[in-house]
């Protein structure tokens, strides 16, 4: 028996061993501290795929750090970089010309030329990809001559186009030309070959690693070196191991949301936020509450204007939230935007925390008290019942929805905060089955035009597919045509883009589609520890994104690898 | 008649037994407390009372979690909420491990099989994950909710033990006699084969009272819990989330545990007592 | 003999298409659709999210009438296919599945086998005198009552944050790759220690106290009565005892390895360990319904095929059961 038992732990710890070992074995197997950063934040599970067309699945800094695109945009100074690109602009009303910069290579020491590019775009016309509907306006390209090509426009929407132009990735030719169209669009492009200053290394189920392409071509073109030879993004596990990991200095750059890490920033533990006091980070995107405009009685506008005097925002960021969120403006516009707030309109028409008014309003528009329960009924009679929806586990979330019940109470309104599955959230909000909502699909980006589209996303009966936005279906078709008209505007011509926003402000601030409540953060915590010089407010520093997350690193991140220190160890 | 000198014999061990009296001992002192507990605090279990993370201190005799809550408000509300899933779910764990489990040892052949096999299939479908389908259709899952679905993934334990004691007292030579003497089924069942198993219903019913416990911790402790309310298992969990480990806030977490261990270890301890008493091969005399 | 055993086998092939129909009906019960899911996450324009999602609906066989998905997965499950990862695509469930099972085997197999064997031998000890009984049994039975998360969060708070002994996340280093060098196996090791323990010590009190009660019972059993009066040493009867009572804790021993393939689930949270339990928790709280299906099939496989095993052997050492199992006239 005790032989028979013996065996068996021998072989335990055998197969165990065996089976970790097994993983292909890998060129590098231990990575000096000094010459890594660790990043975390950003992947949820195991890194399974490497197609920069699959946002949502691919690595991190698949985009980024692999495969590169045309222009990196600065949200910050609202500029564009060139990156791949040397120049581009408009020749004509519908003729964009892009002139590639020369030099360029890949990974694996081939060219990259305008034929790479008109190759990537390409594909979308063959196969369904991310950036496929851009064909539906995209007429054809030409190539002028070995670095220029010319994009011709059936309908110039200047607005989405630029938000192309930095997050488009260019892939080789050479590699994804001899490959079917269903590996194309969801294969997982395991080692993939990108122009970018980093290398896939290898990876594991907790990281994935990236080695420094000393063949980058922006270390010649442009000046640019970055600084960690590694860069390893480790794979969350749960917000306390990251919080962990943080604390004792084995993470460099984490950008999830860790509650109570304000608190922590006194605490000896050498970290870093880009802001040194609140809000601590940028703002990313709007919490917005979605109202079912299809039913009674958020279809009645003095109802919704009287929830909105009635939500007390400024609790949520100071309890909910320690002080790491900014409430939002009456627009919901970030503060990036701040140019396009037409503050007269703000003036006339903004709604903010007001119990008193929020009492009144619904006074005035017939919503009376008349069972004596606290809570006002009906015009006729019945009861309100509201109910919240956020999902499960979105703790600040689910905190904030509590808050949000509270303090409509204090008014009369009964919401009920609710806690479904995220795909319970997800579904209640696409079929439109919900009452109230929070959300926050909508992120920073060049244009404050995909706020907008956002809002007044004017099809409706597409919504449960396309998830566009505007799940409260609000339907204004004038407001949806100012939309595209604006999507039209020449970037270049803020006079008239403000125009057109100015008009969008005043129908969202009449009507209220939906009511912004606070500006969510680009979470980032560092350390400093093993590195320093990291993006700060702080004038001197360095501006750039301290952020992992999909779609930042073309947002400048990959900048602030350039800005590195590493500090001398003992 | 041999009922009433047997319940005298069992009371006079019962005396006696020194397991079975401290394990009862603590169960009654965590019993008291859960009582009484919620009257001692005049917070309630999500209140916002004092600064978060304080250690414990005269006012706050376990401190407060990273929220600022009491945790010793937490402390006594979750312990009412543990007694309440024990005694709910292993209350009727034991009585559908009774009914099954009885059903299966006395009627035997296919009765048994399809028995064996409902039981085999409750073992062997994973819990958690039908509680995760389930979780998305509840918005709002109660104690009582938790406690049943407790004892619906329980029972095999409890049937299984039942069975065996049913099949080796249906071999029994009182029982033979009952049935050539002709008495009906249900007679011998209430009359001979019951009343010796008493005191082993007790036992079961101790065991899945602990277990219960234990699974609701569990349960609380990932996220399955009820959606409202306070339980040991959810302060654990919260613990966890809010990095309590790395903060070294040990009071938040430190308390639940050691509850949840010494009840449980009580009522075991109860069990091996009771066991003595009930056998008398097991008794130390 | 033969009757018996078809009748066992055909109950275990019930069981089993039941089970795995349950489990295939799962993700269809859950509100929403994953592809939506898989959508939400990607962020993308409205108009290509049309595009996209008719695409993801065939390429994950959802756009087929209901019965013929049902048909699809079990002629897949027959393939050792258990379909495609969404969270992960577009790796296989199979592969996410074997990259973890090693950890499980690593962290379980251990704690089983060397719990068991510690226990049998302390709960032999508590066996022989009253002493021994008092001490060691409370003991076992408050380490048996200890909530395996408690026990890994302790552990891990006082071995790992406040002495700063050893690490108490992930199975080895960030800093390292796997593979045959003495520093990894040295990482791997000082990683496995603390959620080895925390399994070790609970399961060793269940053995103990399993392994008493059983000796007890057959010190008391009439045989063992007998060879005393007939003045057989104590050692004697004790070692007839003892290896009478092996039978039911091998059993139990049995049980518990074919519970393996469900992991440790509490213990993997709190230590992050990346078995099968942490996959599955990941697997819910990423709406991963095919992942899900995957692992609980794999789980409840494994557990049918212990259990059958088990009576299998029950059946062939203990004939007493087999006259049970015919059951009254």
């Amino acid at each position: 028996m005790r032989r028979v038992v013996s065996i068996l732990l021998v072989l335990a710890l055998l197969t165990g061993v065996l089976g970790v070992t097994s993983v292909a074995a890998a060129a590098t197997t231990e990575f000096p501290r000094s010459q890594t950063l660790y990043t975390g934040g950003k992947q949820w599970g195991p890194p399974s795929n490497w197609n920069p067309f699959m946002t949502g699945n691919y690595a991190t800094g698949t985009i980024g750090l692999c495969y590169e695109t045309l222009f990196l945009y600065d949200p910050l100074t609202a500029k564009f970089t060139p990156w791949l690109a040397s120049s581009g602009k408009w020749t004509n009303s519908t003729t964009y010309r892009l002139v590639l910069r020369s030099g360029l290579t890949w990974s694996d020491g081939k060219a990259l030329t305008v034929d790479d590019v008109k190759f990537t775009i390409e594909l979308g016309k063959k196969t369904t990809l991310n950036f496929s509907s851009l064909w539906s306006w995209l007429t054809s390209i030409s190539k002028v001559n070995s670095t220029t090509l010319d994009f011709k426009f059936k309908t110039a929407l200047y607005q989405e186009w630029d938000n192309y132009l930095y997050n488009l990735p260019i892939v080789p030719q050479h590699i994804w030309g001899t490959r079917s169209l269903t590996d194309v669009a969801t294969g997982a492009n395991d080692k993939p070959v990108g122009s970018g200053a980093y290398l896939y290394n290898t990876y594991d189920q907790t990281k994935m690693v990236w080695e420094k392409n000393v063949n980058w071509w922006a270390t010649k073109a442009l000046k640019l070196s970055v600084a960690p030879k590694y860069i390893i993004d480790l794979v969350n596990t749960s917000n306390e191991n990251s919080l962990g990991l943080v604390l004792q200095g084995q993470e460099d750059l984490n950008n999830n949301y860790l509650p109570g890490i304000s608190t922590l920033l006194t605490g000896g533990y050498a970290l870093h936020t880009y802001y040194p006091s609140a809000p601590y980070n940028i703002a990313a995107n709007t919490a917005w509450l979605d109202i079912n405009l299809q039913k009674k009685p958020m279809s009645d506008l003095a109802f919704r204007k009287a929830l909105a005097y009635g939500i007390n925002v400024a609790d949520i960021v100071s309890r909910d939230y320690n002080n790491m969120v900014q409430a939002s403006n009456p627009t919901g516009l970030l503060p990036m935007w701040n140019k396009y707030v037409d503050q007269a309109v703000v003036k006339k028409l903004g709604i903010t925390y007001n119990p008193a008014k929020a009492k009144q309003v619904l006074a005035a528009a017939g919503y009376k008290d008349v069972n004596h329960d606290g809570y006002v009924e009906n015009k006729d009679g019945t009861k309100i019942t509201l109910k919240l929806i956020v999902p499960n586990g979105w703790s600040d979330w689910m905190a904030a929805a509590q808050m949000i019940s509270k303090s409509a109470k204090a008014v009369g309104l009964r919401i009920v905060a609710s806690y479904p599955d995220f795909n319970g959230y997800l579904d209640a909000r696409l079929k439109g089955t919900f009452d109230l909502a929070i959300d926050n699909q909508a992120n920073v980006s060049n244009s404050p035009w995909t706020y907008y589209h956002f809002i007044f996303y004017d099809q409706l009966k597409d919504i449960p597919t396309t998830q566009g936005g505007n799940y409260g279906r609000y339907n204004n078709k004038t407001a949806f045509a100012l939309v595209t008209q604006l999507d039209k505007t020449k970037t270049t011509d803020l006079t008239a883009m403000k125009a057109v926003i100015s008009k969008l402000q005043t129908i969202q601030l009449a009507n209220l589609p939906m009511i912004p409540l606070w500006y969510n953060g680009m979470w980032a915590q560092m350390s400093t520890t093993y590195w320093t010089n990291w993006p700060s407010s702080v004038a001197g520093k360095n501006h750039y994104l301290p952020v992992t997350w999909n779609g930042y690193w073309n947002m400048t991140a990959i900048l602030m690898l350039t800005q590195l220190k590493a500090v001398k160890q003992p | 008649m041999a009922q009433p000198r047997k319940q005298n014999e069992a009371l006079y061990f019962m005396r006696r037994n020194a397991k079975l009296q401290i394990g009862v001992a603590f169960v009654f002192l965590f019993i008291i407390l859960a009582l009484v507990g919620p009257l001692l605090t005049k917070y309630q279990p999500r209140d916002y009372v004092a600064p978060g993370a304080q250690p414990p201190s005269s006012e706050f005799w376990f401190g407060t979690t990273s929220f600022g809550e009491d945790v010793f408000t937490q402390f006594v509300y979750g312990l009412r909420s543990t007694f309440l899933v024990g005694i709910v779910g292993g209350g009727l764990g034991t009585l559908i491990g009774i009914l099954i489990g009885f059903t299966a040892g006395y009627r035997g052949g296919i009765v048994d099989e399809i028995l064996n096999m409902l039981t085999n299939v409750v073992l062997v479908v994973p819990s958690l994950v039908v509680l995760l389908i389930v979780a998305a259709y509840l918005e709002v899952r109660g104690l009582v909710f938790e406690s049943v679905y407790i004892a619906l993934f329980s029972w095999p334990w409890a049937a299984r033990a039942i069975r065996a004691q049913t099949f080796s007292l249906r071999s029994r030579d009182f029982v033979d006699l009952g049935r050539l003497s002709g008495m009906k089924p249900l007679k011998i069942i209430f009359t001979e084969i019951a009343p010796n198993m008493m005191s082993y219903l007790l036992l079961t019913f101790i065991l899945q009272f602990g277990g219960a416990i234990l699974t609701a911790a569990t349960l609380d402790f990932i996220g399955l819990g009820p959606t409202e309310g306070m339980s040991l298992g959810l302060m654990m969990n919260n613990a966890t989330t809010y990095s309590a480990i790395m903060l070294h806030m040990w009071w938040w977490f430190i308390p639940p545990g050691l509850a949840i261990t010494a009840i449980v270890g009580s009522l075991y301890i109860t069990n091996v007592g009771l066991d003595e008493v009930f056998n008398p091969k097991l008794r130390e005399t | 003999m033969r009757r018996y055993f078809g009748r066992k086998l055909l109950i275990y092939i019930i069981t089993f298409i039941l089970a795995v129909t349950v489990d295939w009906a799962i993700p269809r019960f859950m509100p929403g659709n994953p592809v939506e899911i898989l959508i939400a996450r990607a962020g993308l324009k409205a108009e290509s999210a049309k595009l996209i999602y008719s695409y993801y609906m065939k390429a994950f066989g959802l756009n087929v009438p209901i019965w013929r998905q049902y048909l699809n997965f079990w002629i897949a499950l027959f393939h050792g296919d258990l379909g495609v990862s969404l969270w992960l695509f577009p790796q296989p469930v199979m592969k996410i599945i074997k990259q973890a099972v090693p950890y499980d085997i690593l962290l379980l197999l251990p704690a089983i086998l060397l719990s068991w064997l510690a226990g049998n031998k302390f709960g032999a000890y508590a066996a022989r005198s009253k002493w021994l009984d008092n001490t060691i049994s409370p003991l076992a039975y408050i380490l048996q009552a200890t909530p395996y998360m408690w026990l890994g969060m302790l552990l891990a708070w006082l071995c790992g944050v406040r002495l700063h002994l050893l690490p108490f996340s992930g199975a080895y280093s960030n800093a390292m790759m796997p593979s045959f060098s003495w520093s990894f196996v040295w990482s791997l090791l000082q990683h496995w220690i603390l959620p080895f323990a925390s399994l070790f010590i609970v399961q060793f009190g269940g053995w103990a106290i399993g392994m008493r009660n059983m000796i007890i019972y057959e010190l008391e059993a009439d045989y063992s009565h007998y060879l005393e009066a007939l003045g057989a040493p104590r050692k004697l009867v004790r070692s007839y005892a003892f290896h009478n009572a092996l039978l039911p804790q091998i059993t139990g021993l049995a049980l518990q390895l074919g519970a393996i393939v469900g992991g440790a689930l509490a213990t993997e949270i709190v230590f992050s360990y990346p078995g099968i339990g942490f996959l599955i928790l990941q697997a819910i709280q990423n709406h991963d319904y095919f992942l899900l299906q995957g692992s609980c099939l794999f789980i409840i496989i494994g557990v049918l095929l212990a259990n059958f095993l088990i009576d299998l052997a029950y059946v062939l050492v203990d004939p007493r059961t087999r006259v049970g199992m015919q059951g009254e006239g």
